[in-house]
């Protein structure tokens, strides 16, 4: 209970900071929309592609930005040494990780509540029935991106040239991730069939929680090191 | 509280910031932390905190060994620093609540307002943090402490952005912790004026705790071992 208090309080204080600042949810949003353009008149795809080259495309597309949202997720703390007051606290350390964690989610997936369906009508995608499915394979897939987004934007928190660093080491533990997501929604698309694609929600599912309970464990030697 | 250190050093790489220190803390004491800079002051008060881990050695309070993570221990322990720790984009109200919620203390809007009251910021109640002169954030980080109440406060070079009320309002404060059975633990430059509310001193000298003693008056000891530190012919009560 207390940790769902201390993770509530420090949620609470992200949101406010960002309603403030706007400065993660603008720029991601620019970007986000940017490249979707950027992509959809560099490489024109033909209707009956659509379904195969997409998906990647999007996940391109929400990679970049949500990357670009990782390097400003403890900007915060950086400032006045607020992360050494945090640590301070007789804090849960993983209330820390679950509050980043969702503030992470709630920023990604308002960016993508704006770019999926331009994403939908810039590659003239017309398979309305599997919507609900494919919303619920790229929400896990923004699910298991912010949970490891996380955790290794706070490995690199202390790190020189942590905005170069970040995407290295983050990019390739990310592939299983990007990779189920992607194969998932490809296959929705191209079959129309839930089942065809399950194994990759699964895949994703069991990636989301081994990294979820994983990044609960060990956030506090992660941050306090 | 008792606080009790036992053979604790800290390295950073291959250098050694603090070496095989042994202290005892005891309640109502107020102690002050003396030494040139590079000493270990900071490193110290951080080990004290919690915040950095021995290389060697370890740190008790009462009895119970000073850990990693998120041990009750930190809710009786304070910082007051002078790098402020608080969020500028929230008003003081809202760090206030805050911070206090992260220590499980339920303080009501009136008691915060009180507080602030209490170190002269009650005007400035709903303004950002950002838009505070360093003293006033240093007024508000005493609300804060003021707030939460720890048994164990560290200080690290308050007296720099703070005016001369700020500083009475700091030493009464320090006064009413240390009468309450607190300790306090200050390290500051300004010696003579930690001198005049201080009950004992410690000075380090490149990571070694080289004078260790309680108040006297006169202090022939401590000027002499503190005089090493200073440009030839400054006295340092000057």
């Amino acid at each position: 209970m207390e940790l769902l208090k201390q993770t509530g309080w420090l949620l609470w204080k992200d949101l406010l900071l960002e309603l403030r600042r706007r400065e993660s949810i603008f720029a991601m949003f620019f970007f986000g929309t940017l490249l979707l353009f950027v992509f959809h008149f560099a490489f024109e795809i033909p209707p009956d592609k659509a379904a195969e080259m997409a998906p990647g495309l999007l996940w391109l597309a929400f990679l970049f930005t949500g990357t670009l949202g990782l390097t400003q997720l403890f900007q915060a703390e950086r400032e006045n040494h607020c992360l050494e007051a945090l640590l301070l606290c007789p804090l849960d350390r993983a209330a820390l990780f679950l509050a980043k964690v969702s503030f992470n989610l709630l920023l990604m997936l308002m960016v993508e509540l704006v770019v999926f369906p331009l994403f939908w009508v810039l590659f003239n995608l017309t398979s309305w029935a599997i919507l609900p499915s494919l919303i619920l394979v790229a929400f896990l897939g923004t699910v298991g991106f912010c949970v490891l987004g996380t955790l290794f934007s706070a490995v690199t928190l202390k790190a020189r040239a942590r905005e170069l660093l970040l995407p290295l080491i983050l990019f390739p533990l990310m592939i299983p991730i990007i990779l189920a997501t992607i194969r998932g929604m490809e296959i929705l698309l191209r079959t129309g069939q839930f089942d065809e694609a399950f194994s990759w929600l699964r895949l994703l599912l069991g990636f989301d929680v081994i990294f979820l309970t994983a990044g609960f464990l060990i956030f506090e030697w992660v941050i306090e090191a | 509280m008792r606080v009790v250190v036992r053979n604790l050093s800290k390295a950073y790489g291959f250098l050694w910031a603090l070496k095989k220190m042994d202290l005892e803390l005891r309640p109502g004491e107020c102690v002050a932390l003396l030494g040139p800079n590079g000493a270990g002051k900071t490193t110290l008060l951080k080990l004290l905190s919690a915040l950095l881990y021995p290389t060697t050695g370890e740190i008790l309070i009462d009895g119970q060994e000073l850990r990693q993570g998120s041990s009750p221990l930190r809710s009786s322990i304070g910082l007051l620093s002078s790098n402020g720790h608080l969020y500028e984009g929230l008003t003081l109200k809202e760090n206030l609540r805050f911070f206090n919620s992260l220590y499980a203390k339920e303080r009501s809007p009136r008691e915060i307002e009180e507080t602030l009251g209490a170190v002269g910021l009650e005007r400035w109640a709903d303004d950002y943090v950002a838009s505070l002169s360093s003293g006033m954030k240093c007024r508000l980080a005493i609300a804060k402490w003021l707030l939460i109440e720890p048994r164990l406060l560290l200080l690290d070079e308050p007296y720099g952005v703070l005016d001369g009320s700020g500083v009475d309002l700091l030493e009464a404060y320090l006064d009413r912790l240390r009468q309450s059975g607190g300790i306090v633990m200050m390290a500051t430059h300004h010696v003579s004026r930690i001198l005049t509310i201080c009950s004992r001193a410690l000075i380090l000298h490149r990571g070694s705790l080289i004078f260790d003693e309680p108040r006297q008056d006169p202090w022939e000891s401590f000027q002499r071992t503190f005089a090493e530190f200073l440009p030839r012919g400054e006295k340092w009560n000057s």
